[in-house]
């Protein structure tokens, strides 16, 4: 039996606005609202007509507010994925499919939206989401530290080598230096900004850490059979799968041995190809949140793209690229080289993608997986189609 | 709510009184950390503070460089562990001792002292771990 979010939604439409940090021309909630109404406005769509509202990462633009300017005319779906990271973001697309299938709303935007002045420093509050005093008490403060241990411990107990962190920099600066939205925007890359720039938290300079842009992303689901009937052709989702398996979680660092030097998003990829009947070879091309470089490794993994043994050879910067790569993974630069909204600019890449709209097209492109915030304690995944295969 | 509020609030009395004690489920004998009220592998709720000595192996460890809110009382760089404490294969955050900045290697033995870290909120136990 097909599972029931199988092709059952789809995204109709998609809008980004993204700002250098603390550059935003207007406040967090209009920039959200500019973003919900070309998300609108992309699936020919009257925005008075959405009636339902999903985030994660503990943005704080409760929906209701939004009324007023959309014009809503009744909001009958508000819903957040717990977490204070990008854990949640493939998990917002399960929730909104819920209402949408179980009749509770017909148009839900998903969104995330973060501007400094309002929310303050996005790591800082992602810290206070989580922070406790056997944190204060060691100065490990920042996400960066917390997952700086599970890096170290990937790279000298697992026996991953180090290096391979920077094939998927730099095929994220590559496809970023193409995106003219993106932060890296024809810029050259070169790898040795990365081996020179500053340490952060060993193994972490400060180019393997995504960093924090001003914007709000939204993106409008509704159901495949509406979409077919709106402006732009329908990407489907497959499958969703949010949570954590035992052994994983808010563990005080804790987790499994088995887990510890993982994403936590095992039994999040297990679900999701059990329940689309796909494996990691269907997928044509990856977004993939990176927040730290070698937790998008660690994500790779759990995903099923490769192991601790052969990592090295398959993350390599001609295998993710769109050119050629079979593995293309990031391309519109990603959190890394286009920007960092908390993650929504991957599954705006993910719908550009799958319509062909990607500054860096992968030909023929049919799938697109989205992987969630890795090492956060709820982590979640979803498969996009632009057909129902 | 503050760390005397929490189920770990005897893991705190404790290391304020210059002692390691962690919990473990009296009936099923199973280890349980973050502490909790409750064995969730046998659901027994009889709970015992057990005393152990500061002895751990390196789990994982980072050096810290740059200068996070909150790391005020940290001279950089700063090393930090995730000691895994002998005889139970809990995993605590604890301060290394550092001062040649010689990586640590992971199942390297440690042995440890309490001292404090200085925050906004007063003043916080924490171990300072040396290798042996
Ligand atoms: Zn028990």
């Amino acid at each position: 039996m097909t599972h029931p979010l199988y092709g059952s939604t789809a995204i109709a439409g998609v809008g980004l606005r993204q700002h250098k940090r603390g550059h935003s021309p207007l406040p967090e909630r209009s920039l959200l609202v500019e973003a919900v109404i070309d998300a609108c406005e992309d699936a020919g769509f009257d925005p008075a007509d959405v009636d339902g509202f999903v985030s994660y990462g503990d943005d704080k633009n409760e929906p209701v507010r939004l009324m007023p300017e959309l014009g809503t005319k009744e909001l009958r779906w508000s819903a957040s994925v717990w977490g204070g990271g990008g854990g949640g973001i493939a998990g917002a697309f399960g929730v909104a499919a819920g209402a949408i299938l179980s009749g509770q709303a017909k148009a839900v935007v998903i969104f995330r939206a973060l501007v400094e002045g309002a929310s303050g420093r996005m790591s800082a509050a992602v810290m206070a989401h989580h922070l406790n005093d056997h944190l204060l008490a060691t100065g490990m403060t920042s996400p960066a530290q917390l997952c700086a241990l599970r890096a170290n411990r990937l790279f000298h107990h697992h026996g991953v080598d180090p290096a391979i962190v920077e094939d998927l920099v730099r095929a994220s600066y590559h496809h970023g230096s193409r995106n003219p939205e993106a932060v890296s925007y024809g810029k050259e890359f070169d790898i040795d900004a990365l081996r020179q720039s500053r340490m952060i938290a060993e193994p972490f300079r400060l180019f393997d850490c995504s960093r924090e842009n001003d914007g709000a992303g939204a993106l409008l689901m509704v159901s495949a059979d509406l979409a077919e009937t709106l402006a732009k052709p329908p990407v489907y989702m497959l499958g969703c799968a949010q949570g954590a398996q035992a052994g994983w979680g808010d563990l005080l660092e804790n987790d499994d041995e088995a887990l510890f030097a993982t994403a936590g998003m095992r039994s999040i990829a297990r679900r999701l190809y059990e329940e689309t009947r796909l494996t990691p070879a269907d997928i044509d091309v990856v977004q993939l949140y990176e927040n730290f470089d070698a937790q998008g490794v660690m994500s790779l993994i759990d995903h099923g793209f490769c192991t601790y043994e052969n990592a090295a050879e398959v993350i390599r910067f001609d295998n993710l690229i769109a050119d050629g790569g079979a593995l293309p993974v990031n391309t519109s630069g990603g959190n890394l080289a286009q920007g960092f909204i908390h993650g929504i600019g991957l599954p705006i890449e993910a719908v550009r993608q799958l319509r062909g709209e990607s500054s860096n097209p992968v030909p023929g492109a049919r799938t697109c997986l989205l992987a969630g915030g890795p090492g956060a304690p709820t982590v979640s995944s979803a498969i996009f189609a632009n057909e129902v295969l | 709510m503050s760390r005397f509020d929490g189920p770990d609030a005897p893991y705190w009395e404790a290391l304020e009184d210059g002692r390691l004690m962690l919990p473990r489920c009296s009936a099923c004998q199973t280890w349980i950390w973050p502490a909790a009220h409750r064995c969730g592998a046998c659901h027994a709720d009889d709970v015992q503070w057990v005393e152990m000595p500061l002895e751990a192996t390196v789990f994982t460890w980072t050096r810290t460089w740059h200068r996070f809110g909150l790391t005020e009382d940290f001279e950089l760089p700063f090393t930090t562990v995730l000691a895994e404490i002998a005889h139970c294969g809990i995993r605590l955050l604890g301060n290394l001792e550092d001062p040649d900045r010689v990586d640590p290697e992971i199942g390297q033995r440690l042995t440890g002292t309490i001292g404090s870290t200085r925050t906004p909120d007063g003043e916080l136990p924490v171990i300072n771990w040396s290798r042996v």
